[in-house]
């Protein structure tokens, strides 16, 4: 039988408050390591979360991607585009997938609206691009399958054009023209817009700035008036969940082979998976940073594993005494190992208030933005209390193991 | 009844190569109640004798019977809860701890002995009061005088009854005014019935024990008792 943990607990809040200096000096090491820790964490959680927002925000992680492959050779053949039959048969082969958006670029597109000009991007779509892209006109309707049938001159603005072109003025059901077409303006797009992270903010202060610049025309349209003999370059399938996306894409990659006669022309990419490496790269990092924060708590448990022995030496007399009056040697054990751990917990709370009162302004210099969690909070209290608990074993046993003759010998 | 009995009690050390025989085949009986003073010179083994006899160390050979219990050859541990119920320490240098208040330490061995804190805090108040410290509670020892302090000692060594009251050199750091004090604390413990065990060097000490044993290179050289 022992004293009570809540005595030793008591022995030790008493010790540390009695040696206040030393106490902190003790701690500091702990401190760092765990701040570092809470830092780090918050960062690398932070940028996760921004990397999930962004994936939402261009379709979420049900999308799947076809675009040409810029690592193949076209010297050896073979053709980075697909007709509508094509299309239509892997449209056919995919029944599982909730949507498809067969997409052509015109890169070319000058709008005008009486004798204002917007040079963008305007693209040839179907109306599956809204569940596709999971992205919605905000004002006005986007393009309906009517509008395909019968290659209406109808055209989606995105935010920017819309502003460029007609300021404050509603733009809905006025014309503009295009390569000497008239089109109806039908519906404004959504504003999508990601804060930039880190350096990007150099470029832009709005990360999806390009989306907004895109206009969207019938592919139909496109295919027949606009920009005729420019073929489908690309398209965007949409999975039923997210879970699904990587087999589907599988498919979808052996389909296209198939097609283009094992030629790798095209490369298919899942959301899902872009995250996933997206994800596992950010783990480097936090991996790296972790491992650097943890050998900095080791320094601060062996700085506290060496302090403590040095004053257990000093109190070899007060452990004799202890002894004499009827402390067994595993009170002895306790109330040091007590007490080392209470110093370090003491020193993770400290990293943990200091982490996060640095977090905001870490955030700010590296225009990232940062998010801790209460699971941080755990996993920082309880590495620092296991630090506590293995750097104080060694000196915890040395003050047991003393003899209480030689001990109440001391001076 | 004997407290103490000891049958070729024995100790030998090892310095370096050379064995040193600090204790050898001591036989010893302590009676409930007396008053024993050990003396002899520095290197007699009277200091072994009284740390065996304390329990603070163990005999190489040979039976040490503590209130008929053998003790001699308890594990460290049980020897602990032996020290602790048992035996009152009483130091040459009062080997009171510094940064606890002088109730703390009187407290200290219930809180071994497992009490909780309130029959703790009462019991150590009852003690102080009876060796009239009852206005110093709060007080570090630091802040007392030597004969104080060593009555904060004594109260301590009495806090958990002990069977015998151990007191080394106990009066060698006080001026003669409080080592007589402590010395009539002890005749009045001695009254009511405690055994007291006292080693020093000093002849006027030894004499206000009732019977005084004498060590000599590990064997008792003499043991009589004073009328």
């Amino acid at each position: 039988m022992t004293i009570p943990l809540l005595e030793s607990i008591k022995i030790g809040l008493a010790d540390i408050l009695m040696r206040k200096v030393r106490s902190i000096v003790t701690v500091i090491g702990i401190v760092l390591g765990v701040m570092c820790i809470m830092v780090v964490l918050a960062i690398v959680s932070g940028m996760n979360k921004s990397t999930m927002s962004w994936m939402e925000e261009r379709g979420g992680l049900n999308k799947i991607s076809v675009y040409a492959n810029w690592n193949y050779d076209f010297s050896k053949g073979g053709d980075a585009s697909f007709n509508l039959r094509e299309i239509n048969f892997l449209r056919s082969q995919i029944p599982e997938a909730s949507a498809v958006n067969p997409t052509i670029n015109f890169g070319d597109g000058h709008l005008w609206y009486k004798d204002k000009h917007y040079s963008g991007w305007v693209m040839g779509v179907m109306p599956d691009m809204v569940t596709v892209e999971q992205w919605n006109a905000e004002k006005g309707r986007f393009i309906k399958d009517i509008d395909v049938q019968n290659s209406n001159n109808v055209i989606v603005l995105g935010t920017s054009v819309a502003r460029e072109l007609f300021g404050s003025r509603n733009p809905i059901g006025q014309s503009i023209s295009m390569s000497g077409h008239v089109f109806q303006v039908i519906g404004i797009m959504k504003h999508r817009y990601k804060e930039p992270q880190g350096g990007e903010a150099a470029f832009s202060e709005n990360f999806l700035e390009y989306m907004n610049q895109q206009s969207f025309i019938p592919l139909s349209t496109m295919m027949n008036k606009v920009s005729p003999g420019n073929p489908i370059r690309s398209f965007e399938i949409r999975a039923s969940s997210p879970e699904t996306a990587p087999a589907l894409r599988q498919k979808v990659e052996n389909i296209i082979l198939n097609l283009k006669h094992g030629k790798r022309v095209f490369q298919v990419i899942s959301a899902q998976e872009q995250a996933d490496m997206m994800k596992k790269n950010s783990m480097i990092f936090s991996v790296i940073f972790v491992l650097i924060a943890v050998i900095s708590l080791l320094v601060g448990g062996i700085v506290i594993m060496n302090i403590m022995l040095a004053s257990i030496k000093e109190r070899t007399r007060e452990i004799g005494v202890r002894l004499a009056i009827g402390a067994r040697p595993l009170d002895i054990f306790l109330q040091f190992l007590v007490q080392t751990i209470l110093i370090t917990a003491l020193g993770g709370v400290l990293g943990i208030v200091l982490g996060y009162a640095i977090l905001g302004q870490v955030g700010k210099f590296l225009q990232i933005s940062v998010s801790a969690s209460y699971q941080m909070i755990w996993s920082a209290l309880s590495v620092s209390v296991g630090v506590g608990m293995i750097f104080g074993v060694l000196p915890a046993m040395n003050a047991a193991r003393l003899d209480p003759v030689v001990a109440l010998r001391e001076e | 009844m004997d407290i103490i009995r000891t049958k070729n009690l024995s100790k030998d050390y090892s310095m370096g190569k050379v064995k040193v025989n600090a204790l050898i085949d001591i036989d010893l009986c302590v009676q409930q109640g007396e008053f024993v003073a050990i003396m002899g010179p520095s290197g007699s083994g009277k200091s072994t004798l009284m740390h065996i006899i304390g329990c603070l160390d163990r005999p190489s050979s040979g039976e040490y019977y503590l209130d008929n219990v053998l003790v001699s050859n308890m594990p460290k541990s049980a020897l602990a809860a032996v020290r602790n119920k048992k035996i009152g320490f009483i130091f040459q240098s009062f080997n009171l701890l510094p940064h606890l208040n002088i109730l703390k330490n009187v407290e200290l061995p219930l809180m071994y002995g497992g009490f909780s804190g309130n029959k703790r805090s009462a019991r150590a108040r009852e003690i102080l009061a009876g060796v009239g410290l009852e206005d110093r509670l709060r007080h570090k020892p630091t802040e007392l005088s030597g004969g104080q302090r060593q009555r904060v000692a004594i109260a301590r060594a009495i806090v958990n009854e002990p069977s015998i009251l151990l007191a080394d050199e106990p009066t060698g750091n006080l001026d003669s005014q409080a080592g007589s004090d402590i010395l009539h604390i002890f005749e009045e413990l001695h009254k009511a019935g405690n055994t007291v065990i006292m080693v020093t060097h000093d002849n006027a000490v030894a004499e206000r024990a009732d019977r005084i044993i004498r060590i000599m290179d590990g064997k008792i050289s003499d043991d009589y008792t004073l009328t």
